[in-house]
């Protein structure tokens, strides 16, 4: 019976992890087809929900990578407690990282999270820093913005050779409906490659519960809508505070830009989701919009943006590792059985609820909105 | 140590699929709506040549995009 209760402990984390993620993101899918006027916000961010709930039912490849690739846990109690704690570090970290308007990524959080939960748990032998983490997860998280970076450059290059001399008037309007195409991509790719985190890490924790088999893995069903349906609630929610905030914070782009950049992170993030890498599609999304904003204009990129996605690197992993590994060790303290979840999911609740209360108190956290990184 | 554990043929994949698609399909909405814009003016002004062709090119630029839409969410669905 305890083992039940940690597992259901773990699914409900996971998916208000998957929640928030889509929440925190909804502005790096969104925030361009509003700046643009291609989209009307309350439009754009249903159809941003929408697009990220049917994302998540087109591919498991990541989910897979997840689950198999980077960490690899005991069929046991202790392996459901390394999944529940690694959670938790990536809860923390953001958490941490929202209160103190420092730069993260959502991805990182978790895959750091379970890394040092496990690390903690089960031992190095049971993480693969090599093929997994190296060569899945570093590697293709630092290719991805850049290349992120260089297509959108390039395509809004090969955009304004092309539409040459054409009057401004019917390019825009072309422009505006094209990102109804590519804002609808990008919301696709969040959804592929974000909601299927999140299946991986549930997924996990039915091999520890000994609900699915190592040896005949599969993503179930069930954990494939609730994925789906947390992002896209989380998407929507998140959009209501992206509407409120428009203006004020959202940098304007013309509507061939905001084309280029939607256009560029949604081919590298679906690309990359197909062969199962798991990237951090806020970092991705930024090196796109960074690219086609530098491609006409090298004085109105926002390079800090870049400064925080190297932060973000620095910081992310090692902390949410750090979280997760202590967290682990204090799940422990109350034994094997379901205790340790509770109490420590209690500390989360109380201590997230104490940093909401004085965060507004205080007034909006710095970058709760992240700015697309390019100025008018 | 990265050479061996990093799987190039993937990342190239990426890279070579991103860039052609990203670059590959903006491109062609552009050519689309310069085709459009075209064809329009021309047709305005009565040249129906020069009209026909930029509406051609239109035509293949839109097909273009969506072709490529519809065959990469075909591909990831195959997954």
């Amino acid at each position: 019976m305890g083992s039940e209760i940690i597992v259901v402990i773990v699914v409900a984390t996971a998916l208000v992890f998957d929640f928030t993620n889509g929440f925190h993101d909804t502005a790096n899918v969104v925030a361009t087809s509003i700046s643009t006027r291609a989209m009307p916000p309350k439009v754009a961010v249903a159809y941003a929900a929408v697009l990220n709930f049917v994302g998540a039912f087109i591919s498991l490849e990541v989910a897979a990578t997840v689950a198999n690739d980077v960490v690899s846990v005991q069929a046991n109690s202790v392996g459901l407690l390394a999944v529940f704690a690694g959670l938790v570090g990536a809860i923390a970290w953001n958490l941490i990282t929202w209160y103190f308007g420092l730069p993260s990524s959502s991805s990182h959080a978790l895959i750091g999270g379970m890394v040092g939960a496990v690390l903690v748990a089960e031992g190095a032998d049971n993480v693969f820093f090599a093929d997994g983490i190296l060569g899945k997860v570093v590697v293709p998280g630092i290719v991805a913005p850049i290349l992120a970076f260089v297509v959108g450059g390039l395509a809004i290059v090969f955009i304004y050779g092309i539409i040459g001399r054409l009057r401004p008037g019917p390019v825009t309007g072309g422009f505006r409906l094209g990102q109804v195409i590519s804002g609808g991509l990008l919301a696709l790719a969040h959804g592929t490659n974000d909601a299927q985190k999140t299946m991986g890490v549930i997924t996990l924790a039915l091999v520890a519960h000994g609900t699915v088999s190592e040896a005949n893995f599969h993503v179930p069903d069930w954990v494939v809508i609730t994925s789906a349906t947390a992002i896209s609630l989380g998407t929507y929610v998140g959009g209501w505070r992206i509407i409120r905030t428009m203006g004020s914070r959202i940098h304007k782009m013309d509507a061939a830009q905001g084309f280029a950049a939607q256009g560029a992170g949604a081919t590298v993030i679906m690309a990359a989701s197909h062969v199962g890498y798991p990237l951090s599609t806020t970092q991705t999304i930024s090196g796109a919009v960074i690219g086609s904003g530098a491609a006409k204009r090298v004085s109105a990129v926002r390079w800090g943006v870049a400064g925080n996605i190297v932060l973000a690197w620095v910081l992310t992993l090692p902390a949410a590792a750090a979280i997760g590994g202590v967290t682990f060790l204090v799940t422990r303290v109350f034994g094997t059985g379901a205790l340790g979840p509770i109490v420590v999911s209690t500390a989360i609740v109380v201590g997230g609820s104490v940093l909401f209360a004085r965060r507004s108190r205080e007034g909006a956290a710095p970058g709760v909105v992240p700015a697309p990184g390019v100025s008018s | 140590m990265i050479a061996t554990v990093v799987d190039w043929d993937a990342i190239l994949q990426v890279i070579w699929v991103s860039l052609l698609s990203g670059v590959g399909v903006t491109a062609a909405w552009a050519f689309a709506l310069l085709g459009w814009t075209r064809a329009l003016e021309y047709g305005r002004d009565r040249r129906t040549g020069e009209a026909v062709i930029y509406g051609a090119v239109g035509v293949v630029g839109l097909g273009v995009v969506l072709g490529a839409v519809v065959f990469g969410i075909l591909v990831l669905i195959g997954d």
